[in-house]
């Protein structure tokens, strides 16, 4: 397991804001956090203490700014502290070489690959994204060729 | 000689798409043909349908490469930083590492190049540090040669297709059926008096030479075809050759060097291959051939010209005016995006690319040379959200959200392949630290394109903004672009053709100078590499170099 229960926690918190349920699943519903974490124990493990560090440092500045951890913040606040992030503006010292916009921007893109790739991905269970955009690959269900 | 060494009339290196064309042609002509191919042969199951590791969109991988730890190239930026790179990352320039070569996968549009696309530099001049040249033969020279190609392999299209360059014979298949997206296009293109067509696709649009019609999916390009419709030489001429029972294709075989003897004859290649065809182990092979062909498209070529040193060629093959692995280049592509004012009510059906304008393909005043502009393929949802969105939206939360679903079915958007004005430097040179698998020294790509590549590349994006609009789009957007190096899927250029040995590398027909019995059929024989897509090219070059080793043998 690449995350402590801790980070895990973070990560899911974080996944919903990034990609909320409304009348179509997001990224939890989706099984999006599952896609990341089986990325981070293969294609991106030397990836993996970075993004840790991060999911860290994030409660770490919610804690900062709230007394509370990111997960247990309202929602509000928590839209509010992944928009300051983006913009670099934080309240605690982030690592020079991961800064706070290179983290959430790192975590935005891995939630929309996992939400909209492919299901055998694992993050875009029964095609849910997909059947909300209104993408079908229509492939055959016996391809023909060799 | 070892048990496994042995002796063929022909040994091809690469069974990518030009490979496999010389392949079939010497074949069916007599000859006993080796043909080794570095990668597998892959069937339909063994390409995955990942969207995000395919041949458009390689984030964690792509669907065809083996042990990609094993093949690094180092890439150099313009600031002169170099680093390692692998097969699915953008600096490493890929195209496919396997059987089939790029158009194993491929979007299969298949332009003749314009005539004037052979003489860049007497229609234009060569502007100062460029090595912009005109091929030493012309359109008409080729023209049989793409009609062969369009044929054999099997080519769809609009009548008006090439109307900028006389056919003789009618495509052999009916265009692709029109799209929603495209029907707007067509209206833009009429609004502003510019010619639009449906563009010439390889694609089976009804069944032909034995393989079964596309059925329009939506996961195309990057993607090996459902029904094996996309036409290749991997599925056309390959298997002419192998039915011949004279073609010995050997696939995991990596060629490590061409074999000269003291005249400049080649005689032979030395390849790694498994040691059984499903071990891991790899052993060292020597075969011999009275002629030998290089086809490992335009960064590989090159690499193994240079590894091949000899006492009397201590540059490499072909090496003798320093011409191999210069002038490296592929395609400006400006991509311009839009939204319609409402949804198309039914999505767009694969392959998807359906209108095309060769309106500024040159004629651009004070502007060298030009593009044709084309709507692309049926997007997947993970590349829309990448590339396609409106750059002001946030790129998370309900907004995010929301606007997929909303605008997805909105999207529409253009591009093209301009023309490149070729640098020497922009070039393939070998690395003196990393090594590959095999322990060979890995392509160094360094260098940039010319500068006026990006004039003709701002121009050409501008036109694109010009159609959407027309086109009835409500918003369009679009970024400016940046000098780099340009090669990736439509790389070419690297062994150039010249009538004189110190101009470039092969004869008019593709054979290396100073080397009477080394031929190149790839990408790497291109002088300029026109405003289209190249593949046609290519193949054409394949059919004249092979049929005229055929007639000579
Ligand atoms: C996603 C994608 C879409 C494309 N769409 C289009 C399109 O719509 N229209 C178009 O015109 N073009 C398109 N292209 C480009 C087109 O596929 C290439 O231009 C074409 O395949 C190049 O042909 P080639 O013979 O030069 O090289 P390749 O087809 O790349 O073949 C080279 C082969 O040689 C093998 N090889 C290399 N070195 C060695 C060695 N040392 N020993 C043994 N084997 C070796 C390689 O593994 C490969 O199989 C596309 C490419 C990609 C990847
Ligand atoms: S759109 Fe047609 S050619 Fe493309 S993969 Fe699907 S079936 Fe094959």
């Amino acid at each position: 397991m690449p995350l402590t229960p801790t980070q895990l926690e973070a990560l899911r918190a974080l996944l919903d804001r990034l990609i909320p349920n409304d009348e179509f699943p997001g990224a939890l519903a989706a099984g999006t956090d599952k896609f990341i974490l089986q990325l981070l124990t293969h294609a991106c493990a030397a990836e993996a203490p970075f993004l840790a560090q991060g999911l860290t440092q994030l409660d770490t500045e919610a804690i900062a700014r709230h007394g509370q951890t990111f997960a247990t913040l309202p929602i509000t606040a928590q839209d509010a502290l992944i928009f300051a992030l983006e913009h670099n503006r934080t309240a605690t010292p982030w690592p020079a070489a991961f800064p706070a916009a290179a983290f959430i921007n790192r975590l935005i893109d891995l939630a929309a690959e996992g939400f909209y790739a492919d299901p055998a991905n694992g993050g875009n269970r029964d095609g849910a994204s997909w059947r909300m955009i209104g993408y079908d690959p229509l492939l055959p269900a016996r391809p023909s060729a060799p | 000689m070892s048990a496994a060494d042995s002796t063929y009339d022909v040994i091809i290196v690469g069974a990518g798409l030009g490979g496999g064309i010389a392949a079939g042609v010497l074949a069916e002509s007599g000859q006993r043909v080796l043909l080794l191919e570095r990668g597998r042969d892959l069937r339909y199951r063994d390409i995955p349908g990942d969207h995000l590791r395919h041949h458009r969109l390689s984030i964690y991988g792509d669907n065809t490469t083996h042990e990609p730890a094993g093949h690094p190239r180092v890439f150099v930026d313009p600031q002169g930083h170099s680093r390692t790179v692998y097969p699915h990352e953008a600096d490493y320039h890929n195209n496919a590492l396997t059987v089939g070569g790029g158009a194993r996968i491929w979007g299969m549009q298949a332009w003749r190049f314009h005539p004037d696309d052979f003489r860049m530099a007497s229609r234009y001049g060569t502007p100062a540090g460029s090595s912009l040249a005109d091929w030493p033969i012309a359109y008409a020279d080729l023209a049989p040669f793409y009609e062969r190609a369009e044929h054999e392999v099997g080519v769809a299209g609009d009548p008006s297709a090439t109307d900028y360059a006389p056919r003789e014979r009618a495509f052999p298949l009916p265009p692709v059926p029109a799209t929603p997206t495209g029907a707007w296009l067509a209206r833009g293109a009429a609004t502003l008096g510019w010619n639009a067509f449906t563009p010439p696709l390889a694609v089976n649009t009804k069944p032909y030479l034995g393989r079964a019609a596309c059925v329009q999916c939506r996961q195309c390009i990057g993607f090996a075809c459902p029904t094996d419709a996309r036409n290749g030489s991997h599925n056309t001429l390959l298997p002419r050759a192998l039915a011949t029972g004279r073609c010995t294709l050997i696939t995991r075989a990596h060629v490590a060097r061409v074999l000269t003897d003291a005249s400049g004859r080649a005689h032979g290649v030395e390849y790694f291959a498994p040691t059984t065809p499903d071990s891991a182990q790899t052993e060292r092979r020597t075969a011999h051939a009275s002629t030998i062909i290089l086809a490992g498209g335009a960064i590989e070529t090159a690499r193994l010209l240079l590894l091949s040193t000899s006492p009397q060629h201590p540059r490499g093959l072909g090496n003798h005016s320093d011409h191999v692995g210069r002038h490296l280049q592929g395609h400006y592509y400006p991509i311009v995006s839009g939204l319609l004012p409402v949804g198309f009510e039914n999505p767009n059906l694969g392959p998807g690319v359906s209108i095309a304008t060769t309106q500024f393909n040159h004629g651009n005043p004070g502007i060298i040379g030009g593009a044709m502009l084309a709507n692309d393929f049926v997007k997947l949802p993970i590349i829309f959200w990448r590339s396609h969105l409106p750059p002001e939206l946030p790129r998370w939360g309900l907004a995010n959200k929301k606007a997929m679903r909303e605008l997805y079915l909105r999207g529409i958007d253009l591009r093209g392949p301009v023309q490149e004005i070729p640098s020497p430097d922009s070039r393939v040179t070998l690395d003196p630290h990393v090594r590959d698998h095999f322990g060979l020294p890995v392509a160094r790509l360094s260098g940039t394109t010319h500068p006026e590549t990006l004039r003709t590349a701002e121009f050409i994006r501008a036109r694109a903004e010009d159609w959407l609009r027309a086109a009835g789009a409500e918003r369009v957007w679009s970024s400016p672009m940046d000098l780099r190096l340009s090669a990736s899927q439509h790389q070419a250029g690297t062994a150039r053709l010249a009538a004189d040995p110190r101009d470039g590398v092969t004869d008019p027909f593709g054979r290396v100078h100073g080397h009477d019995n080394l031929w190149i059929t790839d990408g790497s024989l291109h002088v300029t590499n026109g405003g289209f897509n190249p593949a046609l090219t290519i193949m054409a070059l394949a059919f004249r170099a092979a049929a005229k080793i055929a007639a000579t043998r």
